[in-house]
């Protein structure tokens, strides 16, 4: 293979196409680290501290953004007060279990869709894909009184099943491809070395680990980061993250200090897990042919 | 060990034809091999064998079992594939020890079965690489070795050594032929490359377009031909064919052509089913059957004038033109002629063919 460099040569116009875009990203982040930074600093932060904000133009002024003593009191609030450790264990038992099962049916339908030809294949395959083609205000009304004649509304069982719902066809689907680009010449292989079809399948997991993995986050992320399903659905008895700070907003008493701790515990897990799997999200969506 | 029958069988893909109503037997022990060019349907045979295909009609039996609805699991046979089919994801170790554990063999049987396996395909210091670190031969060494840790029914190799180079191809026949010996075990070998098949086999099975040409013996296939296409494909370099027309003259019966007219024998006259006077047949001549002297011999020869020479080593093939054709002759590498010089041809008269000009069929 030739070298992967890019031969690069410059012109006026790149260098300053370079720098339009250095000052681009820069401002990006700014854009999109700043609040996040806010958020975690105020959470140390006791009220008003938190709004001792300099006179507009006073630039030196903003140094008073990092005076302040550390105070841990709104986290001590929300888990001493407000049973914010259930709701960590709610959002993580709803979005686990739902990503679970979306990765394991998901995988199983996938490979059957990708491996097996009958007839109204693409049909089928359509119907399942268009099911989340609808938005999802859509569909919530009905969804909810369906699930409160099953008796759902409230448990962690009936919003795990609410977000499988919504996980399952974008899994079969993205999994799908991923199932495509192994050669099916291995499972015949495996078949004639003496395997059974579903040893087969099992074989070529650790081909497809990478996607599955990437997949598995995706659908983590959209439960553990869900309000609409988790509020509606789940409100009572299943109370997530996202409800539980939300209801920090009262009409009269708005407790900045707890809701910015409430967003850092909220946030954290899922950046460090991104960050734990960062290699993985990276290879695992952009999986090319399994190479034989 | 099985004895395999394969018997009116068919494979379409949709409306395509792929096998045509193929009916072959490899005695249990033997070697078969299935010769043809490349889209003949070996392949698709082989898999309607291994249960990776559906037989679309027709039965196969292993001995008398009937093994159509069989899963390929418990067929047991093994396979190489022609494009490997190695695990990815797995070291050469695991891919050769694969078939051993999926049966549950203890893992000190596994380590001797594939230890053995790869001193005899030379692979020894690759058992712990992965299938993107070999060569193209290595992998297809790796596929041979998997099938041969265990000790099947059935070997089904599917042009096992395609990519291997001249020498380790050479080797390789000799190793393949003779674990096939020693094991004893039902052979079945797919290739493009007649020599591979002459040189194995003990039955080959020349397959064109789907259907079945000539099942027989290597010396059969080489000697009787039962049509142009396999006398055409089989034997290297190719055989002669220059169209002539069966003339009686007198007591005897002439194949005429331009540049010369040869007497057949009685027996010959009794093959072409009365075709005495009229009409023309295909005359074959293998390149080595045909003589050739720069001066003109006393018998009836050809005459023609060199056109070319290769030198392969031992031998020397001349090319000679005739009025409307060129023939090629297999000489020894003295020969004085050059490009330009007059020739002279003779043919060994027990050594050539006659097929029918429209159907190919050879009269003998
Ligand atoms: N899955 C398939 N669908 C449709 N046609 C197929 C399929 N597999 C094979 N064919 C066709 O069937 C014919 C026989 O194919 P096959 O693979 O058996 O050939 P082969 O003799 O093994 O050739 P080669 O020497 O190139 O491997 C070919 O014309 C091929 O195009
Ligand atoms: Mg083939």
């Amino acid at each position: 293979m030739a070298s992967r460099d890019i031969v690069h040569y410059d012109t006026p116009l790149s260098k300053a196409f370079r720098w339009f875009s250095a000052v681009f990203i820069g401002f990006y982040l700014i854009w999109t680290l700043l609040p996040i930074f806010v958020m975690f600093v105020s959470s140390f932060k006791d009220l008003l501290e938190a709004f001792k904000i300099p006179a507009v133009g006073d630039w030196m002024g903003a140094a008073v953004f990092f005076d302040f003593s550390p105070t841990l009191t709104h986290y001590e609030n929300l888990f001493r007060n407000l049973n914010f450790t259930s709701y960590i264990v709610n959002s993580l038992v709803a979005a686990g279990g739902s990503a679970l099962i979306s990765v394991v049916l998901g995988s199983m339908c996938a490979y059957s869709l990708s491996r097996i030809e009958f007839r109204g294949k693409s049909d089928l395959f359509f119907w399942i894909i268009s099911t989340r083609m609808a938005p999802v205000v859509a569909v919530m009304v009905p969804l909810y009184a369906i699930f409160r004649s099953l008796d759902l509304v409230g448990t962690l069982p009936g919003l795990i099943l609410a977000y499988t719902t919504f996980n399952l066809p974008f899994a079969i689907w993205i999994l799908k491809g991923f199932f495509d680009n192994v050669p099916y010449a291995i499972e015949e292989a495996q078949m004639v070395d003496g395997a059974t079809r579903s040893q087969a399948f099992m074989s070529i997991l650790p081909l497809v680990a990478p996607g599955i993995g990437a997949f598995l986050v995706l659908c983590i992320l959209f439960a553990w980061n869900d309000f609409l399903f988790a509020a509606i659905i789940g409100s009572g008895g299943a109370k997530t993250l996202p409800v539980a700070t939300r209801e920090l907003v009262q009409p009269q008493n708005i407790q900045w200090g707890s809701i910015m701790a409430a967003g850092v515990v909220t946030t954290l897990p899922m950046m460090l897990l991104g960050l734990v799997i960062r290699r993985y999200l990276v290879t695992g969506l952009t999986m090319g042919a399994v190479k034989e | 060990m099985a004895k395999v029958s394969i018997r009116n069988v068919w494979k379409k893909y949709g409306e395509f034809p792929a096998v045509k109503d193929l009916n072959i037997e490899c005695p249990d022990g033997s070697f078969l091999s299935i010769l043809g060019p490349s889209g003949c349907g070996k392949s698709s045979t082989m898999r309607m064998i291994a249960g990776l295909e559906h037989i679309t009609a027709g039965d196969i039996y292993f001995d008398e079992q009937r093994i159509n609805d069989l899963a390929p699991k418990d067929r047991d046979v093994s396979m190489v594939f022609e494009n490997y089919a190695l695990y990815p994801h797995k070291t050469v170790f695991d891919n050769m020890a694969n078939p051993l554990k999926l049966r549950g063999q203890d893992s000190a049987r596994i380590k001797e079965r594939v230890g053995q396996a790869a001193n005899l395909l030379e692979i020894g210091e690759l058992l712990h690489r992965r299938p993107q670190e070999l060569s193209g031969g290595q992998k297809q060494r790796v596929a041979i070795g998997r099938a041969i840790v265990r000790e099947p029914k059935l070997f089904l190799f599917d042009e096992p050594i395609a990519h291997l180079d001249a020498k380790l191809r050479a080797h390789m026949r000799g190793e393949i032929k003779h674990l096939q010996r020693t094991l004893g075990t039902t052979m079945i070998y797919v290739t493009h490359d007649q020599l591979e098949a002459m040189s194995m086999a003990d039955t080959i099975a020349v397959m064109h377009e789907g259907e079945l040409q000539q099942l027989g013996s290597p010396r059969e296939v080489y000697n009787n031909p039962v049509n142009a296409w396999v006398a055409g494909f089989v034997g290297e370099p190719a055989m002669n064919f220059l169209t002539c027309d069966v003339r009686g003259d007198g007591g005897e019966v002439l194949l005429a052509h331009p540049n010369f007219g040869i007497a057949l024998k009685p027996e010959q006259v009794k093959c072409l089913n009365g075709r005495k006077g009229g009409g023309s047949v295909r005359m074959g001549v293998r390149p080595d059957a045909l003589n050739i002297a720069l001066e003109r011999p006393a018998e009836p020869a050809i005459a023609g004038e060199v056109f070319v020479n290769e030198l392969l080593g031992g031998d020397m093939i001349v090319e000679v033109q005739l009025s409307d054709a060129r023939v090629r002759v297999k000489t020894s590498p003295e020969f004085p002629g050059n490009p330009g010089d007059k020739c002279y041809l003779t043919v060994n008269r027990d050594k050539w063919h006659a097929f029918a000009t429209d159907t190919g069929k050879a009269y003998f």
